[in-house]
């Protein structure tokens, strides 16, 4: 079954438990194992908030796009907003020695999920999260 | 979120309950902060068991007060860890920095 849920919410922190409360359940329901849909939670939970920190700088009235795609053998995450660029160097994998200067959410994402794709576009920033299901075939898109 | 303290012994014990995410880890670092510093307590016991969420930004409030108790030569102890806490740390390999217990009771005579 192919579907997709799409949600537009304000950059407000009181929301993040929303967010968790649809992807824990759409990642239950896809066919995850619990310790699977608990790390899919946590990694869309980390990329909202680096979102509302860091591309909105802590402004609670923006907007984030949020598409959660099932398909047959995976779920991915479409994460979008207009605020400012993503720092490269945050995306970059780093030992977690280096990470005094925050960076945990970004590690937590690229540990759980099994592709991470952001790209800059002239309206803001686009984060595409991929989780596959280990029974089915890996193939990609 | 709800987090309070409680005296046990020479302990403080803080009792969490409820999701730490970006919401309310200002909260948890504010008191764990005044817990270890303003108390003083030469023991601070942080009871996660009723805990079923942590982001990054409530590791990172449970890091702080660890550094902070470290540099005051308190100790800190984590315990009640259920999977979500426990699976979070690991993930930011964390959970080797802590002194991590099964229950409260260890963690007092830890």
């Amino acid at each position: 079954m192919t579907f997709a849920l799409k949600l537009e919410l304000p950059s407000d922190p009181e929301l993040l438990g929303v967010v968790r409360s649809v992807v824990q359940q759409l990642a239950t329901v896809t066919g995850f194992s619990d310790e699977e849909c608990r790390g899919i939670t946590v990694a869309v939970d980390e990329a909202v908030t680096n979102i509302i920190r860091h591309a909105y700088q802590d402004r609670h009235d923006q907007a984030i796009g949020l598409v959660c795609q099932r398909r047959d053998d995976r779920l991915e995450f479409i994460l979008t907003d207009s605020g400012l660029p993503v720092d490269p160097q945050r995306l970059r994998e780093k030992p977690l020695g280096e990470l005094r200067g925050g960076g945990l959410g970004t590690h937590i994402i690229q540990q759980v999920m099994d592709q991470v794709h952001y790209e800059r576009l002239p309206e803001g920033n686009r984060l595409r999260l991929v989780k596959y299901l280990k029974h089915k075939d890996a193939g990609g898109e | 979120m709800k987090a309070s303290t409680r005296q046990v012994g020479n302990a403080t014990v803080v009792d969490i309950v409820g999701a730490i995410d970006l919401h309310s880890s200002p909260d948890l670092r504010k008191l764990l902060l005044e817990t270890v510093r303003e108390k003083a307590a030469p023991r601070v016991v942080v009871n996660l068991q009723r805990v079923d969420y942590i982001d990054s930004s409530g590791i990172a409030a449970l890091v702080e007060g660890l550094k902070t108790s470290m540099g005051l030569k308190s100790r800190f102890v984590l315990c009640g860890l259920g999977p979500a806490v426990r699976e979070v740390l690991k993930l930011t390999q964390l959970i080797t920095v802590f002194q991590v217990c099964e229950n409260e009771e260890q963690a007092l005579r830890a």
